[in-house]
């Protein structure tokens, strides 16, 4: 167990390193499979470790391996640890095993690429830091892994270096993650500070003891915002949909399936310090609420078929929020496991659209694909139902059984509960707006002029069986779980987090049919919309500008932060560094070269004058002594 | 006896004299190497005076070492002189100034 988690975190760090020591010893395909094979290593390596997990006592399942002290200063310790336990295994079955899907699909959608070796190399370094960020045996690594996530995403969103958009993208993700982090290491300090250590035990321990305290709910509130940067939730969202720049595959893997829902493992892994500040933890609730809504909404009126993927993925991990802040820690992390899933499914689905249309990714432009890409028509169609929530699919059994514990959290989660039916009827009317206008109809124009049919080549087999597989995953992912009935899915997960909440059967059932329900009223309506043309969307002007410009938050924080930023740095520059640093560093120069030309008046290029200037000088020395004397 | 201490310093500053004016005063190149003659010779008398006086030898070692040094830096002088001459520049001192900064 504890030989198969190492063996599974170092793997892809390996074949980053070999990837970019070896530059062109590898071929670009070769590049691929390395980072495939090491990918699918680690996936290996972590079903060794679930089922050697399965082997064990339930008391017996949480292991901690530290390999040595990696830091030490003073009193404060900490390793170079693992801690491998139900939740860090499953949050490794699903990086591992959706990376090695998504990165073996990235042979076939990044072939023909100049670069492709050096987003192999990204990849396997992202698995890689997302592997450490699950496993880390402490809260320093886990910051460490937090960090090198970004690090990946900041790279991966810009690897397409030459464009000005990918760049800017890349910058703003960053920088929105760096104050995440920022918020994070502040909240560490202040645990430090309070139990000198950044041990998991210890800072459960503490926090345990001394609930409600300001120093609880501080160190909650950092905690928290780490994960509303990183999960890209209110109010940090801004990054997400601009993330999209980079390559498909990569919103797909880190901008999709795991690095975005990286801020839930947070909460569930840190679930003891959120109980002890249960202000907070009813934010993070509430956050994740709001966000599935606004979410939701600007979702209906995005024209990028990404765009609106990518708004569907952060109203989903609203509803992953919601769970974990009410304290439906199981139901959260099997959303999060079938979300990866279905979401992948989409994304890579849409990979194929877009490269079937030559780079296009204006849904407008796109419709009646169905006639020209009936696989891909169906494994997007699988996805959207999953997304939806429709039974059997596994969006239902995960996204209603949240939904389910939110009815059964008092008065606060049945608000909440109405929001998340809500963000259940959007889902269902974006989703399908989506399918209708790519899929749906007569194929537009632009669809039959570019259209370029997949052929039977290598790099088509990787991107279609690997979609192939996700569509299985997104039909039966969710079958592991049943509320009510069947729930091995949550006690695998009992040794580390406990529910708060419990719905009843009543409960659950009221929660599916009104969830379901809501589902396919949003359907059908995007069906008389965009489909049978029976029904018009509203046009309500103002309304859909507040949703085209995502709710003026770009606008917002333009105005807040970075003009006054942008002004103040200039006015800095006019009034401090032009006149004093400048000035004092030109004025030594000018001074200097101005006493140099009256010294060289003094050098005539005339001998005698040298030699009376020496003789004088002797003669004045001689009288000198003489005096002196 | 001969003369005594005085004298002979007298005559070296006097020659040192003689050699510094010509040295300031003149512009032909070789008389200004003859001038600087001159005065390493005063300097030479003066050394050797005291050498004498003393009754050590020091003294005059570092008169020949001087001579070496004078009959060495002729060589350059002059060698210059006749470079200069060669390009059919004036032999004056005030007019070869270019190197001044």
């Amino acid at each position: 167990m504890i030989v198969a988690s190492w063996v599974c975190l170092f793997a892809p760090l390996g074949a980053a390193v070999a990837i970019t020591l070896g530059g062109n010893l590898w071929s670009r395909r070769a590049a691929g499979y390395l980072a495939t094979a090491s990918v699918a290593t680690s996936f290996v390596a972590s079903t060794i470790a679930f089922f050697s997990a399965l082997g064990r006592e339930h008391d017996d399942r949480s292991q901690l391996s530290t390999a040595w002290t990696w830091l030490s200063a003073g009193n404060f310790h900490a390793g170079l640890s693992v801690l491998v336990d139900p939740l860090s295994i499953l949050m490794m079955l699903i990086v591992s095993g959706v990376g090695a899907l998504i990165v073996a699909y990235s042979i076939g959608y990044m072939d023909g690429e100049d670069e492709e070796r050096r987003y192999f190399a990204y990849m396997a370094l992202f698995v890689f830091s997302m592997l450490l960020l699950v496993q880390s045996g402490n809260l320093l690594l886990l910051l460490v892994g937090w960090g090198l996530v970004g690090l990946s995403s900041y790279l991966l969103i810009g690897y397409h270096h030459e464009r000005p958009a990918a760049v800017a993208a890349a910058k703003k993700a960053f920088i929105m993650n760096a104050f995440g982090d920022a918020t994070m290491a502040l909240a560490f300090f202040l645990l430090i500070q309070r139990t000198g250590s950044l041990e998991f035990a210890n800072a459960f321990a503490w926090a345990g003891g001394s609930t409600g305290s300001w120093a609880v709910n501080l160190v909650a509130l950092g905690l928290l915002g780490g994960a509303v940067a990183k999960s890209a939730q209110l109010p940090l969202q801004t990054w997400l949909p601009d993330a999209m720049e980079g390559p498909t595959p990569v919103s797909a893997l880190i901008h999709a399936a795991t690095m975005v829902t990286a801020g839930v493992y947070l909460l569930v892994r840190t679930s003891t310090i959120f109980e002890a500040a249960p202000r907070v933890q009813d934010l993070a609730a509430g956050i994740g609420a709001a966000t599935l809504l606004m979410a939701g909404l600007i979702a209906l009126v995005q024209v990028d078929i990404k765009r609106v993927i990518a708004y569907s993925t952060m109203s989903q991990i609203g509803y992953m929020f919601l769970g974990a802040g009410l304290g439906a820690y199981a139901n959260s992390m099997f959303h999060l496991m079938t979300h990866a899933f279905f979401k992948a499914l989409l994304f890579l689905a849409a990979g194929i659209v877009i490269h079937a249309l030559v780079g296009e990714q204006d849904m407008r432009k796109m419709g009646g694909l169905r006639r020209f890409l009936p696989r891909t028509y169906f494994a997007f169609l699988v996805g959207a139902l999953a997304l939806t929530g429709i039974p059997p699919l596994s969006g239902f059994f995960s996204k209603d059984s949240i939904l389910a514990s939110a009815l059964a959290a008092g008065t606060y989660g049945q608000i909440l509960f109405v929001a998340g039916l809500v963000g259940a009827f959007l889902t269902g009317l974006y989703t399908f707006r989506m399918v209708f206008m790519v899929f749906g109809g007569e194929p537009s124009p632009y669809a039959r002029e570019h259209f370029h049919r997949p052929e039977r080549s290598e790099p088509w087999v990787w991107m279609g069986s690997t979609v192939a597989v996700l569509s299985v995953l997104a039909v039966v992912g969710g079958w592991v779980q049943i509320a009510g009935i069947w729930h091995p899915f949550a006690d695998f997960l009992k040794p580390t987090v406990e529910p708060l909440v419990d719905p009843s059967g009543a409960q659950d059932l009221l929660a599916s049919v009104l969830a379901v329900g809501l589902g396919l009223a949003g359907v059908s309506i995007a069906w008389a919309i965009y489909s049978a043309g029976t029904m018009t969307a509203p046009a309500a002007r103002p309304v859909r500008a507040l949703f085209e410009h995502k709710f003026y938050f770009d606008e917002l924080y333009d105005r807040l932060f970075y003009r006054p930023g942008d002004r103040l740095a200039r006015a800095l520059g006019d009034y401090l560094e032009r006149p004093l640093i400048l000035g004092s560093v030109n004025g030594i120069a000018v001074g200097a070269r101005r006493i140099a030309a009256e010294v060289g008046q003094f050098q005539t290029g005339l001998v005698r004058t040298y030699a009376l200037a020496v003789a004088g000088g002797v003669a004045v020395l001689s009288l000198v002594f003489v005096w002196v004397k | 006896m001969g003369p005594g201490l005085t004298w002979y310093l007298a005559v070296s500053a006097f020659l040192f004299a003689i050699g510094a004016l010509g040295v300031m005063l003149r512009r032909s190149p070789l008389i200004v190497l003859l001038s600087l003659e001159i005065m390493l010779n005063g300097a030479n008398l003066a050394l050797i005076t005291f050498s004498r006086h003393h009754g050590q030898l020091d003294g005059q070692v570092f008169a020949l070492a001087v001579m070496a040094v004078a009959a060495s830096e002729v060589v350059v002088g002059l060698g210059l002189i006749v470079a200069v001459n060669r390009r059919k520049l004036e032999l004056d001192v005030d007019k070869l100034s270019t190197l001044r900064g």
